[in-house]
């Protein structure tokens, strides 16, 4: 099974860059970037707004399931979600088989216009992702800094 | 899969609890999150469940580890609905799994309920080309604390009867006992399996 390729600073700054520049243009108030597991990969805007962790396991099991009902009525061109909201509206789109952009925007802040300005970000933020993969061609792990024997336990559980 | 950020020095892993209809996977969470010791803020338990407290589509219970040579490590554990008719959704919660938790239930009168479950999961797998071969796995035998329940080797013979045997822990989780070592056994097995393939790939 494919990975998401192996993030390194400079991806993260490019696609940073991407997603400020989305914000500035669109007026949305945060983006995210989320591996289709569920897992955060970056994110701008006002993020302490909001449980950005949870939210981003959310929308991509939201955008999963979704894709599922658009093909069970035969809906091939399946590529984004928007559920609008009357303070906070969210729009997922799909970036490329691994990622996924949330763009969570102001109720008021029309639609058409974060859809518009987020095709340009996602197509960057695309990308990043393949220069990141030609990179390193089927590489997903370097975890030499990593000692296991460091690790166990690593929970506990709280005395009684 | 796992993502590793190098930019950001995090690590993150899904752990999905996986097992047969209220054979205790929603308690095993719910259990971590009110137990753990944990410096950081505790992680949110969110429950998509239906009135009656069944798991509708997963629990997620989002968790930080200790840092490993400067690595922030997520462990992201999730639940899947038992019942028989949420097949698809345990496939969407299956998505990128790095780490399985088999919660079985102990009691005799489950015994087919665990191996069903448990042949779902092998099955739901393949349809992600993904195996059992490849994926860290542990075996939790739940409900221990209940009377009618089957010898803990019967659980064994019955689903880790294979070429190679995996952990597996006897537990109540509703009392918390063997929680804990359940998660740990599959964290810690989840870091060996990155640390060899990081070194097979380095050499």
């Amino acid at each position: 099974m494919s990975t998401l390729p192996q993030l390194i600073e400079e991806d993260i700054r490019h696609i940073d860059g991407a997603l400020n520049d989305l914000l500035t243009k669109s007026e949305a108030t945060s983006a995210l970037v989320l591996d289709k597991g569920g897992f955060l990969i970056t994110q701008c805007g006002e993020i302490r707004r909001f449980d950005i962790t949870t939210l981003g396991a959310l929308a991509a099991a939201m955008y999963a399931a979704t894709e599922g009902i658009a093909s069970l009525v035969n809906e091939v061109n399946f590529s984004s979600v928007y559920q609008q909201g009357e303070n906070f509206s969210l729009l997922v789109n799909n970036v490329d088989a691994h990622c996924l952009l949330v763009v969570i925007f102001r109720a008021q802040i029309s639609v058409g216009a974060v859809k518009y300005y987020a095709l340009g970000t996602i197509s960057e933020v695309a990308q990043q992702m393949q220069a990141a993969q030609a990179r390193a061609p089927g590489e997903g792990y370097d975890l030499s800094a990593l000692n296991i024997a460091e690790t166990a336990p690593l929970f506990h559980k709280k005395q009684a | 899969m796992a993502i590793i950020n190098q930019a950001s020095k995090e690590l993150q892993v899904k752990i999905v609890y996986y097992g047969p209809a209220m054979g205790g996977k929603t308690t095993n969470l719910v259990k971590v999150h009110e137990n753990i010791q944990t410096a950081q803020e505790k992680g949110k338990l969110v429950s998509l469940a239906t009135s009656s407290d069944r798991t509708l589509f997963f629990d997620f219970l989002p968790i930080e580890a200790v840092a490993i040579k400067g690595f922030k490590t997520k462990f992201q554990l999730y639940t899947v609905p038992g019942q028989v008719i949420y097949n698809t959704t345990r496939q969407l919660v299956l998505r990128g799994v790095d780490g399985i938790v088999f919660v079985a239930d102990s009691q005799y009168e489950k015994m087919p309920e665990n191996v069903e479950s448990f042949a779902n999961l092998e099955d739901n797998l393949r349809a992600l080309k993904m195996n059992l071969v490849n994926i860290p796995y542990v075996l939790q035998y739940n409900k221990r604390d209940l009377p009618n329940v089957a010898p803990a080797d019967y659980l064994e013979f019955l689903l880790n009867n294979r070429d190679i045997q995996v952990p597996s822990f006897s537990a109540s989780a509703s009392r918390c006992d063997g929680v804990f070592e359940t998660l740990n056994m599959i964290t810690r097995m989840l870091l060996h399996k990155f640390l060899s393939e990081s070194a097979r790939r380095s050499a």
